[in-house]
């Protein structure tokens, strides 16, 4: 049987996203990487404020993995790589559609911050 | 994740180096019991969901195990609580690993005099100079080494008892605590005598007495000589420098005279070489300060000290002899503690007989539980031929037992809780005030020993049980009979649980049998009823003419009452706690060196010997006419006549007692039967005794000694009243009969016999079942056997003769092993032993006797129901 396309009910059921699956799918989204280089991504983008342990990372990526939010990689995107032992992970389209309802998710939370005028317009 | 691990480690070793390294690691650890805990929760709690049904499914056998193993944890942590309060415990102050005590911790009380080697407790006056003089030291306190109860009209109440302790004015500020209410005394330099009339109250005290009312500051306490304004409380953790007491009120030693008024206990009398040694002094080492360094300099100064102290002795062998003293100065994040001294080695003790109980009990129900294991063997064979790997199945069956351990440790910390307040109960007359027991250290000792419990219990029979061979499993489908090997273990655990018990019952044996010994030490004299009521008359301010006409008079009052048959006074009293020493020199007689250049010594009033009933020997006893009269007279004992008179008649001979330059002669008048004042351990010190009306004397305290005409009881109440009329500014600091003040002496042994012999018989119990078990089992399995046996002919005791057989073999390599671990360990307790040597034979034997006696009550039933198998239904049953 052929694999159902995911509805807004599917992906909505993620929501709200652990802190942990947004940083690597916002990790993934500008290309593909290995797992070292997404905990790198995640330090460096939030000064360090958010670091990813290797145990949670790959917990996290087995979950996605099973969830449809990232695929492996067969072949790894850079050939000239000598480290063959390194996996490499991209974002699916669906993970892709669940990172950005959970942008817009989080964006509207900001608007009502800043109708209540509990922040300022421009922050 | 290895590889973003290994690179994540490379990264920070590059950029922060190795405390980048151990920062990642720390991450690591601290993220893997969250990660395994959500990886693998599912299956946790598949297993922890199985082995609730599997012990639900037998709550009989899940009641009696998990009771046991409650009692075996919760007497190990009760102990361990205890030792972790009264050893291991840091004061609850600031930064405690900075704190150092300048005296000994364990010393407690006041010594009048010289002291030589280290020096126990300092005066007032070497506090100030070690204060003042010292290095190393951002702060020196002082604080009296005991506590004083006293009478005392507080916020203008009813006079009430309030325990107080005068400490220096830089007390707290050296401790770094403050009050929780107003505030605490803070002096730098220590203010002038009756120049700082407050207390800081503790807040037990705040609570009991004032409710926790704000205004509790501010108001009065009205000693004897003086008022002092409360001015704070203390937080409830705060119970001061010395691990044991709890004082209701912290006063500045300057207000001294008014707290205990007619003795001057700040001042060293010039020219006199009496010092008054009282107080602890603690100091917080400066900065990058070594313990060497702060001991050097406090030493230095002690030692400036005495020499300008004991300048004025003119005898320059005496002045050497004074002089040699040192502090010595040790870490104190435990404060002081005479507690501390008293019960470490027997907690110790006991801590090691409730572990091998704990042993004993866990033994057994590991036997069980293997037994048990060993009846699932085709649930678990199934399983394992469905694929199960061993250690997933090894996983479960560990769970099974930890749950077991885990619901053992939650009802054993009940029992913990209940036995604590028992063995504190068992010890005070008052309350022990103690560190809480629940911190870091006593919860760490739970979690370590219910995983140990839990691992013990369920390791053997999980690695035995899934080594099964597949196929030989799911063809054993009967259980547990028929399991030779389950046999061989459960005998070797009994013959173990044997070895452990003969320890535990001769340790218990020789324990009780000191106890006996030690209450029944013959003490020289009639001590039946026998009766001390001690009296102060310094603190009363009586002027020392005054004082020995008080006692006389008080001595016709007390004569004079019918439930009196006889009375007499002395210094000391009987196991008061206080004794007197002195350097003597004995006519006819050269020291050798030996301890033979002092006594001790004892002023006593008239007919002091015949009301004790110590038998006079020659010569005759110091009389009325003594106490009158110029000459100088004394009194030796049967050891003092044989040490210095050996072959010579002492009556007519003289001793001279020497203090520094001054000089006593007494004339030996009479000569007595040996017998025991303050020890019960140990020889009976050679001793001399003057009438107590003598100025060499100068007794201010004394305790009357009362022989009651029938029971004891009403002679209390009675001489209480007497002296209150007689004298009713005289306070009673003491009144119990002398049996209760010897019974005081030995709370340890008493504790340690009590205790000892609980676990001895718990752990005599706990082999009884074990053995029991194995027997069963054993005669379970051999059903068929004893069936042919008796179809050919074999009888009832027969029978039971072969089955008495086995439990004697059994017993026999335990007893021996036994033995050989009892000799090993009742080295560890030989200084506790009194009046027989670890190696008693009777003890041995009693306890080989006993343990005997219960295996063989264990073997009984086992046995009589071999006796009674029906052959016929027996050889059916296959």
């Amino acid at each position: 049987m052929p694999r159902r396309a995911p509805t807004d009910d599917d992906i909505d059921g993620f929501l709200p996203l652990p802190t942990a699956v947004f940083h690597i799918l916002v990790a993934l989204a500008d290309r593909d990487r290995h797992g070292y280089s997404i905990m790198q991504d995640v330090g460096a983008r939030t000064d360090g404020k958010v670091i990813l342990s290797a145990g949670t990372l790959y917990t996290a990526i087995r979950r996605m993995l099973e969830q449809g939010l990232i695929e492996e990689l067969s072949d790894s995107p850079d050939p000239d790589s000598g480290d063959e032992r390194r996996r490499y992970y991209r974002l699916t389209q669906f993970g892709r559609d669940v990172a950005v309802a959970e942008a817009r998710r989080l964006s509207s939370m900001l608007e009502h911050a800043r109708a209540t005028k509990l922040i300022p317009r421009k922050l | 994740m290895e590889g973003a691990f290994v690179a994540q480690l490379r990264d920070a070793r590059q950029r922060d180096g190795a405390g980048g390294v151990a920062a990642i690691w720390a991450r690591a650890f601290i993220d893997l019991l969250p990660t395994a805990l959500s990886e693998h929760h599912h299956v946790i709690r598949q297993d922890l969901r199985h082995a609730v049904r599997v012990l639900a499914a037998a709550p009989g056998f899940s009641a009696v195990a998990i009771l046991s193993l409650a009692l075996g944890i919760g007497a190990n942590t009760a102990i361990f609580s205890l030792l972790n309060s009264v050893v291991m415990h840091a004061l609850p102050v600031r930064a405690p690993h900075e704190l150092v005590i300048l005296t000994n911790p364990n010393a407690r009380g006041m010594g009048i005099g010289a002291q030589s080697g280290r020096r126990s407790l300092a005066t007032y006056s070497e506090f100030l100079q070690l204060q003042a003089q010292t290095t190393g030291f951002a702060s020196v306190m002082a604080s009296m080494s005991g506590t004083d109860q006293l009478e005392a009209r507080v916020a203008g109440g009813e006079t009430e008892r309030v325990t107080i302790r005068l400490v220096s004015g830089s007390y707290f500020s050296t401790l770094g605590v403050r009050a929780i209410a107003g505030r605490t005394f803070d002096a730098r330099p220590e203010p002038a005598a009756g120049t700082a009339p407050y207390a800081v109250i503790s807040h037990q005290y705040w609570q009991r007495r004032f409710g926790g009312r704000p205004d509790a500051v501010g108001r009065t306490m009205t000693f004897r000589g003086g008022v002092v304004s409360i001015v704070g409380v203390m937080p409830a953790s705060f119970f001061g420098e010395t691990v044991g007491d709890e004082p209701d009120a912290w006063i500045p030693i300057a207000m001294q005279a008014a707290v205990l008024p007619g003795r001057d206990w700040l001042h060293d009398e010039p020219g006199s070489v009496e010092k008054i040694m009282w107080l602890h002094v603690f100091g917080r080492l400066a900065p990058g300060v070594s313990l060497e360094r702060a001991q050097a300099s406090a030493d230095l100064v002690f030692q400036q000290g005495l020499n300008a102290y004991y300048d004025s002795i003119a005898d320059a062998d005496a002045r050497t002899r004074y002089r040699k003293q040192h502090l010595e100065v040790t870490p104190a994040a435990t404060g002081a503690s005479a507690v501390r001294a008293a019960f470490t080695e027997p907690l110790w003790v006991m801590l090691g007989a409730a572990v091998i109980v704990l042993l004993i009990a866990c033994s057994n129900l590991g036997n069980l539980l293997l037994a048990r294991t060993t009846a699932r063997v085709r649930e678990i064979t199934t399983r394992l031929a469905l694929g199960a790997s061993r250690g997933r199945l090894i996983r479960q069956l560990l769970t099974e037992s930890l749950c077991l351990a885990v619901a053992a440790s939650v009802v054993g910390i009940g029992v913990a809780v209940l036995f604590r307040r028992g063995l504190l109960w068992l010890v005070a007359d008052e309350r022990i005030a103690l560190p809480s027991a629940a911190d870091l250290r006593t919860i760490g000792f739970v979690l370590a020993v219910t995983l140990a419990v839990g691992l013990l219990l369920g390791l053997l029979p999980a690695l035995r049980i899934t080594k099964t061979h597949v196929a030989q499993g799911l063809r054993e489908g009967r259980g547990v009979a028929g399991s030779p090997a389950w046999l061989r273990v459960g005998k070797m655990v009994v013959v173990g649980q044997l070895a452990l018990s003969v320890p535990l019952l001769v340790g218990a044996g020789l324990l009780v049998r000191t106890l006996f010994n030690l209450q029944n030490v013959d003490l020289g004299y009639a001590r039946a009823g026998l009766t001390g009521v001690r009296v102060d008359a310094q603190t009363a301010g009586y002027e020392p003419v005054r004082q020995a006409a008080a006692f006389s008079d008080m001595l016709a009052r007390i004569r004079e009452l019918p439930s009196v048959r006889a009375a007499t006074y002395s210094n000391n009293g009987l196991f008061q706690g206080t004794d007197n020493g002195d350097r003597i020199a004995v006519e006819g007689y050269t020291p050798t060196g030996n301890g033979d250049g002092g006594s001790a010594y004892d002023a006593v009033g008239p007919a002091y010997f015949s009301t004790l009933g110590i038998p006079v020997i020659l010569g005759r006893e110091i009389s009325e006419q003594d106490l009158a009269a110029a000459r100088m007279v004394a009194v030796i004992n049967e050891r003092f006549a044989t040490r210095f008179f050996a072959g010579r008649n002492p009556l007519g001979l003289h001793i001279t007692q020497m203090y520094a330059d001054e000089r006593q002669t007494y004339e030996i008048i009479g000569v007595v039967r040996d017998s025991r004042q303050n020890r019960l351990r140990g020889e009976i010190e050679h001793r001399f005794y003057t009438p107590i009306s003598q100025p060499a004397s100068q007794v201010s305290r004394v305790t009357f000694l009362i022989q009651p005409r029938g029971d004891a009881a009403p002679v209390l109440a009675d001489v209480r009243t007497v002296l209150q009329r007689a004298e009713p500014n005289m306070p009673i600091t003491d009144a119990r009969t002398v049996d209760t003040a010897v019974s005081a002496r030995v709370v340890q042994d008493r504790l340690l016999a009590q205790l000892s012999a609980a676990f001895g018989i718990v752990a005599a119990l706990l082999t009884a079942i074990g053995l029991y078990g194995v027997l069963s089992y054993g005669i379970a399995r051999r059903t068929n056997e004893i069936a042919v046996r008796k179809a050919l002919g074999a009888q009832h005791g027969t029978l039971m003769r072969m089955i008495a057989r086995e439990t004697g073999s059994l017993l026999l390599v335990g007893m021996i092993a036994g033995a050989a671990l009892a000799i090993a360990l009742v080295r560890l307790i030989t200084a506790r032993l009194y009046g027989l040597s670890p190696g008693d034979p009777v003890t041995f034997a009693g306890a080989l006797a006993g343990l005997t006696v219960v295996a063989a009550l264990a073997t009984w039933l086992p046995a009589y129901r071999a006796s009674r198998v029906d052959a016929l239904m027996a050889l059916r049953y296959d």
